[in-house]
């Protein structure tokens, strides 16, 4: 077993580069990330400019607190299209070795399943980073060129959030081993997440039960918390209760993530199903 | 190879039993996993649910009895619905099965192509229906408003001519994914395209007026317009005797365009051996 700090640098760089090369080799996937947060964003501008009329953002700044509507939604966008990143390479990165016939040898790497798991999550802090910085970036360049300090807090908030994902992605990564279907299950996931963290809408306005869902999900602290640095001046200071909230979630989700992963992956190894599919 | 048997009773006879066969193989590998139907429930409508909240916080504090906001959007889901259909059912089935392995064995048997491809359309139009209905009734129980239907028989007449229309560029797309490989994002791009640029959720006349003459050049948008017009007695784009003569003469074309390309594109790839490569 690779072992070491050394070593572990080596095995992670590795799994990093391997995942990087999968979206140089293949951009349009990149592409996609990139555009849909304005392609959505651009539908719910279009549909909400048609119900509202000359009044439509009045009417979502007296729901919201904001006028700023293209900032507001495009950060949940931006948001809700990086956990979408997490839980299609994560939560499937092992199901598409499985079906391309590579799962057993990547099992069978003198490296701890711990190790693998955090190497394709390297990947995505890229690919994450790269959406922030395009679709908020440039969102802000032109709405609010000053704000490059909110800018700067506001990836922060995206850095801490991306800890508890990754823990998500862990856990869903089990169990698609063992439940295949992938596709359906991450889109159903993503859809969820979508609606449950308040990507274009505040969560305060969904019915108290599903508020609860809402506030366990990590997604719904760095939305609310980044539109309050960006759009009503706060700082990450202001923010220390949501701010502890996701660092304790950044505990318990990768543990248990962890810890369901690899008593699914036991199950699948002793049933069978890891060469199944 | 097409068309063939196409004009005798025997020929209808064997169109007919192929596309029964076609139908059922295609409904028993959607039954034999579960978790396909149980997506189709949950997802789709929460991709309504998800546009829909969003698109509230733009509504009017007090509705007013002008307000078909919430009518207007639920249709605009229905079109994205079935062109959805068309998109990752007809145009993936080729795909499907080559991925698979069978696209040979699809091609070898002696049956009409298009009948093959229509028998898995009308499984997911029966899927379609099936999920349309179930999320008008959560609809209506979360106090969606009313969803009228004024013309129905005006309204199944248009979403004959969407239909058409679609399958014949579902059979183009599904012969173009003999040639493209990098399907997805294709699909991905054509599909928001359509979204935004054929009136599926805001009317036309709302589309800034640079884009507004793409949304007029695409065909999808008088079939929606028309379907939408019976449904909710929107004016029409063009006027409406016209509207249905261009849906007409525009459905017959698509359907005719998209049966010539996928033959010759399925000609092309067997003179160069590409049937099979994925």
């Amino acid at each position: 077993m690779v072992s070491g700090i050394k070593g572990t640098f080596g095995v992670l760089a590795a799994i990093f580069w391997k995942g990087m090369k999968h979206y140089v080799r293949y951009p349009g996937s990149l592409l996609i990330y990139l555009m849909l947060p304005f392609l959505f964003t651009m539908m719910i501008l279009g549909m909400g400019s048609f119900i509202g009329g000359g009044n439509a953002v009045f009417n979502f700044a007296a729901r919201t607190g904001s006028s700023n509507v293209l900032v507001y939604e495009m950060l949940g966008g931006a948001v809700w299209m990086t956990s979408w990143v997490v839980v299609e390479d994560v939560g499937v990165a092992l199901r598409d070795e499985q079906m391309k016939g590579t799962l057993e040898q990547n099992f069978l790497a003198p490296v701890s399943r711990f190790t693998l798991l955090v190497g394709i999550s390297l990947t995505d802090i890229a690919i994450t980073t790269v959406i922030f910085l395009v679709v908020v970036g440039t969102t802000l360049a032109f709405t609010m060129p000053g704000a490059y300090l909110g800018f700067f807090q506001a990836f922060l908030m995206l850095l801490i959030g991306l800890i508890p994902l990754f823990g998500l992605g862990f856990f869903f990564s089990g169990f698609v081993i063992k439940f295949k279907e992938p596709y359906i299950f991450t889109q159903m996931v993503n859809l969820i997440f979508g609606t449950l963290t308040g990507t274009y809408y505040p969560v305060t306005i969904l019915p108290y039960w599903v508020q609860f869902l809402s506030g366990v999900l990590p997604q719904t602290y760095v939305i609310s918390n980044m539109r309050q640095i960006i759009l009503a001046n706060q700082s990450l200071v202001n923010l220390y209760g949501s701010i502890f909230i996701l660092l304790a979630l950044a505990v318990v989700y990768p543990t248990f993530g962890y810890l369901v992963f690899k008593k699914l992956e036991k199950d699948a190894s002793v049933t069978g199903e890891l060469s199944k599919y | 190879m097409l068309l063939v048997n196409f004009p005798s009773i025997e020929g209808c006879r064997r169109l007919s039993e192929e596309f029964k066969a076609a139908f059922m193989k295609d409904f028993r590998s959607y039954i034999r996993y579960p978790a396909w139907l149980i997506g189709d429930l949950v997802s789709t409508p929460l991709w309504y649910f998800f546009f829909a909240v969003g698109v509230t916080l733009f509504a009017p504090t007090t509705q007013t009895s002008e307000y078909h906001g919430s009518s207007f959007f639920f249709f605009g889901f229905i079109f994205i619905v079935l062109f959805s259909t068309i998109i990752w059912g007809v145009g993936q089935s080729v795909r499907n099965e080559q991925m698979a392995g069978t696209l040979e064995q699809f091609f070898l048997a002696p049956a009409n192509r298009l009948t093959l491809i229509m028998g898995r359309w009308a499984r997911i139009f029966v899927t379609d229906l099936l999920v349309i209905g179930y999320t008008a009734v959560l609809f209506r129980l979360f106090g969606g408003g009313p969803l009228p239907l004024y013309e129905p028989a005006l309204f199944a007449f248009a979403l004959g001519l969407f239909e058409v229309g679609s399958v014949g560029f579902g059979v183009l797309f599904a012969g173009l994914t003999m040639k493209l490989k990098s399907y997805t994002t294709l699909s991905n791009l054509i599909f928001f395209g359509y979204m935004i640029l054929t009136g599926a959720l805001v009317p036309v006349n709302v589309i800034p007026l640079p884009y507004r003459y793409v949304c007029l050049v695409i065909p999808f948008t008088y079939f929606i317009d028309l379907m939408r017009h019976a449904a909710l007695l929107t004016p029409t784009i063009l006027p409406e005797s016209l509207e249905y003569l261009t849906g007409i003469i525009v459905a017959v074309i698509m359907f005719l365009v998209g049966l010539i390309t996928f033959n010759w594109i399925e000609q092309d790839a067997r003179v160069r051996g590409s049937i099979a490569t994925n």
